[in-house]
């Protein structure tokens, strides 16, 4: 079943083409540690999900890329076109000669509704080329202001035109300490406005990627290639194939929808982050070896104290003592900072997979009081190794990863909206005061559910 | 078939009677009027002792076998009781030897077990045609005892027999043959597991509506439910429908394909493509060879099947034979077939909304009628005729409005699964239905969904309205969506 992804703004077109181009990479890899065969499928269904065929049998992605300025676009297609081993198609692309100033509501009330018929088709073209859709990926930063603003419009509509398709918004958390000075503004309408359109949000926060590049991967000066290139592995770990079900060498078929069925199911849980490991620069990759056992105790640390990466991991977090009376648990964890997860995915990459141990991950004290882990956890395996990596792991987790940024996020712009600054920019294009408190009230809601977990 | 045997079956059970005096009751369809073969079938029935036959089963059948024996020179009509019930037992799923029906008739154990299977799969076609594993011996007996309870089964004896299994051939054998005097059993058997070349879709769901599934589970929450797992999996169940229609589509488009690619390589014109089995066919002889065997058993059971319709009388005067030799029965209350569950659920709630509907009918129109008698109070005797011309026009309008409603409501659609075929769009009518009628019925069963739906949500609103109004002090949130 196929993916279309539909890449806004500068951000969403840089990352996808990342993306597309680790997808690529891995399926090609030479080092899948697995049988030809094997290899043979992976790739195979790989290449349904992501991309399509041309005559001359260059792969081409499932992809719609929109902008309001071409560069970007045009920067993007002839990196995809050079390399010669995949391309985006020569008609999926939309873009204006001008720019939108970074205003999310002209984004919102007046990009959106002027190209909405324009976009729709290339994404009715694009949906048409698939046998089967499982669902879209939609690529966004969530501050800026065209990708923003347009995003949020351009997933209202895909819920009203393809509202039995799934929908999952990667979106981009802004640095803490950005240089827009309303990207709080932009975050919280465009997330009030994805979560009532959205199936589920898998958030990517820079900050944290930023650190990966830094610490692990030993970069220097961090461009944001580097950055994007770090968050396509991450999601390639995810999305690239593995067996459907314990014991079964077929690959599944719709993890989009897997996916979304073991993490997302409740409506005012849609909030996912994700972790990976190991993650280091190739350099150091043929030096190292990793035990299923180390990898998975990191992770689940990493789990637990809500840590980004595998370096400076608090060992001090611990689960909670069961028995413990529910709001005496919760109080309890606000104080250790544990992170208390709704429901958990593990994927399992690599050699001797099946000799992995999960049980870490089965603990009762993890997760809420109101789904049992039977129901929580979920794991995927696959033999095939990622992208050189002899053994890897990804989480993705439904948690409360996002607690403090949101909140924090939603505090700055309540701040900010409490003395009506810069409000006239966004009701000069429709996005009333009115708007904003729905938006307020909506993610309030939304930080008090993940808080009483 | 002899008309008067199933009202035999339901009547309170009769003492011994000689086989001779039952014989002269029956008045219309009695033996003695039909040819040679048949009465001398009846002949040889008639000559047992049926007093006999009650006291010492096994000697009697050992004399009868005897007797049969010495009769072997009658030609058919001695064998025809065998081969009709062999022919029976062809056309049954997991149909027994006639040995075994003629053991149950006289109540031995080891008939019981397979008499149970038999039931079993006569009785729950569904779970038969899966691969899972064969139910056990007690869900079986359990299974078979609720359904024919819920079909309206008079017998009490059979709803006494033990779980294991191990007795009440007899019953059975009354059992099966009530089922297959009250309805087309074997025309539906044989019809549910029909092998289909085509591509079926299923056009009314009428027959799956009626049959009401397994009883729910009730699971007792212990202690209180957290609302959010409810919630949880209500949307689990949400995004599970979603797949099953995103699968539902790839079915589509991929049918479309193999119908468009195939096109013209069917021997049968008005069809003109093939279907996946049939592509399936071309593919694979081994796949080939196995759809031969298939159909090839399939003929088996028709033969089988026209066979036990020319030969059924001589069962059923065996059947009579059966009934007698059961002993008398205790007075036992008439049944009504139970209504399933849901059905009943459904049948309230109508109930109710006429009720409701009336009521409010008439308070619009008493007030109305009150006035216009009081206008109409001082009119003279051309009124009447006036009175008359206006009914006359009621009542026509009613009888279209009725009629309207009728045809709206019951499209002539075929039930059960249809074959599916492409053509061509100018291509002009052959036997069948075309998709946009299909779609137009569904379109309007669609509007009158929506419609009831909307008046449910209207109702749910006003209801929460009237809940907020009732607490001032409270603020209603309500959840995120569009």
């Amino acid at each position: 079943m196929s993916i279309v992804t539909v890449q806004l703004g500068q951000c969403g077109n840089q990352i996808g083409f990342e993306v597309f181009d680790a997808l690529y990479s891995d399926s090609h890899c030479p080092q899948g540690l697995c049988s030809k065969r094997e290899n043979e499928v992976y790739q195979a269904s790989c290449k349904e999900r992501f991309f399509s065929e041309e005559e001359n049998g260059v792969p081409i992605a499932r992809a719609v890329l929109v902008d309001m300025e071409p560069k970007v676009i045009n920067q993007t297609l002839s990196k995809a076109a050079q390399s010669g081993r995949w391309k985006y198609g020569q008609h999926s692309c939309f873009c204006q000669k001008q720019g939108s100033g970074n205003n999310w509501a002209y984004g919102y009330s007046v990009h959106g509704p002027r190209h909405e018929e324009s976009i729709m088709n290339l994404i009715q073209k694009e949906v048409e080329k698939c046998d089967c859709l499982s669902g879209f990926f939609i690529i966004m930063s969530m501050a800026g202001g065209t990708g923003s603003g347009l995003g949020a419009f351009v997933t209202q509509n895909l819920q009203d035109h393809y509202s039995n398709s799934l929908k999952m918004n990667q979106i981009i958390w802004p640095y803490g300490t950005g240089e827009v000075i309303v990207q709080n503004y932009n975050s919280i309408l465009t997330l009030s406005h994805l979560y009532r359109s959205s199936d589920a949000l898998l958030v990517h926060e820079n900050d944290a990627v930023h650190k990966i590049c830094a610490k692990l991967m030993n970069i220097k000066q961090i461009s944001f290639t580097d950055i994007n290139q770090v968050l396509a592995h991450q999601l390639g770990s995810v999305f690239q194939p593995t067996y459907s079900m314990e014991g079964s060498y077929h690959y599944r078929r719709n993890p989009l929808g897997e996916l979304m069925e073991n993490l997302v199911p409740h409506p005012e849980f849609k909030m996912l982050g994700i972790r990976n490991i190991p993650q280091m620069s190739e350099n150091s990759l043929a030096y190292s070896t990793f035990t299923w056992a180390g990898l998975l105790k990191h992770l689940r640390q990493m789990l637990i104290s809500n840590s980004k990466m595998e370096e400076g991991i608090d060992w001090q977090v611990r689960p909670p003592l069961s028995g413990l009376p529910t709001l005496g648990k919760v109080s309890l964890n606000r104080e250790l900072h544990f992170n208390t997860s709704i429901a958990n995915l593990v994927i399992l990459r690599g050699k001797d997979v099946h000799s992995a141990d999960l049980g870490g991950f089965k603990d009762p004290a993890l997760y809420t009081s109101w789904l049992a882990p039977v129901n929580a956890f979920n794991v995927w395996k696959t033999q095939r190794a990622f992208s050189k990596y002899e053994k890897s792991a990804a989480l993705v987790s439904n948690s409360q990863f996002l607690l403090k940024p949101l909140d924090t996020i939603v505090g700055k712009a309540w701040n900010m909206f409490a003395s009506k600054a810069y409000i006239h920019q966004y009701t000069k294009f429709g996005i009333e005061e009115e708007d904003f408190l729905d938006s307020f009230t909506l993610l309030e809601q939304v930080v008090a559910s993940y808080c009483n977990l | 078939m002899p008309a008067h045997w199933t009202k035999e079956t339901a009547l309170k059970g009769r003492g011994h009677r000689s086989l001779g005096r039952r014989w002269r009751r029956v008045s219309t369809r009695s033996v003695t009027g039909r040819g040679p073969s048949r009465d001398s079938t009846g002949a040889v029935i008639g000559r047992w002792d049926p007093a006999a036959a009650a006291r010492n089963p096994r000697k009697v059948s050992a004399s009868c076998m005897g007797r049969r024996r010495r009769r072997v020179d009658r030609g058919a009509a001695v064998g025809a009781l065998p081969e009709a019930i062999a022919a029976l037992s062809r056309t049954l799923p997991a149909g027994p030897s006639p040995e075994i029906f003629r053991r149950a008739k006289f109540d031995r154990p080891e008939a019981a077990p397979a008499l149970w299977q038999l039931l079993f799969r006569v009785l729950s076609p569904l779970s038969a045609n899966g691969a899972s594993a064969p139910a056990a011996q007690e869900a079986q007996v359990r299974v078979v005892k609720s359904e024919l309870h819920s079909q309206g089964y008079p017998r009490r004896a059979l709803a006494q027999l033990p779980e294991d299994g191990s007795q009440g051939s007899r019953e059975l054998l009354l059992a099966l043959a009530w089922l297959l005097a009250r309805g087309p059993l074997l025309e539906r058997l044989l019809a549910q597991t029909r092998v289909r070349l085509g591509d079926e879709i299923p056009l009314c769901e009428c027959e799956a509506l009626a049959r009401p599934g397994p009883p729910v589970p009730r699971v007792e929450a212990d202690g209180p439910v957290d609302i959010r797992h409810l919630q949880w999996l209500m949307g689990k169940l949400r995004f599970q429908w979603r797949k099953l229609i995103t699968s539902q589509q790839e079915q589509c488009a991929l049918l479309g394909k193999i119908h468009s690619y195939t096109r013209g390589c069917h021997s049968d014109r008005s069809l003109g493509h093939l279907s996946v089995a049939e592509t399936e066919l071309l593919r694979d002889a081994e796949g080939g060879q196995q759809l031969l065997r298939r159909l090839e058993s399939e003929n088996v059971r028709l033969e089988a099947a026209l066979h036990w319709r020319r030969q059924e009388l001589v069962f059923w005067r065996w059947m009579d034979t059966v009934l007698g030799t059961c002993p008398p029965e205790a007075s036992q209350p008439t049944f009504v077939p139970r209504i399933p569950e849901r059905g009943a659920g459904e049948w309230e709630l109508v109930a109710r909304e006429l009720q409701a509907l009336q009521e409010e009918l008439r308070g619009a129109a008493e007030p109305r009628r009150a006035a216009w008698e009081a206008r109409v109070g001082g009119w003279g005797p051309e009124w009447s005729a006036v009175q008359r011309a206006s009914r006359e026009a009621v009542g026509l309008e009613l009888a279209a409005l009725q009629r309207a409603w009728e045809r709206g409501g019951a499209a002539a659609q075929p039930h059960g699964p249809c074959r599916l075929v492409k053509s061509d769009a100018g291509a002009s009518g052959g036997p069948g239905l075309r998709a946009a009628q299909v779609i137009e019925v569904l379109r309007s069963r669609e509007a009158c969904l929506e419609a009831v739906l909307c008046q449910l949500q209207r109702q749910c609103r006003q209801e929460l309205a009237r809940l907020a109004g009732a607490l001032p002090g409270l603020i209603w949130i309500l959840p995120p969506g569009r």
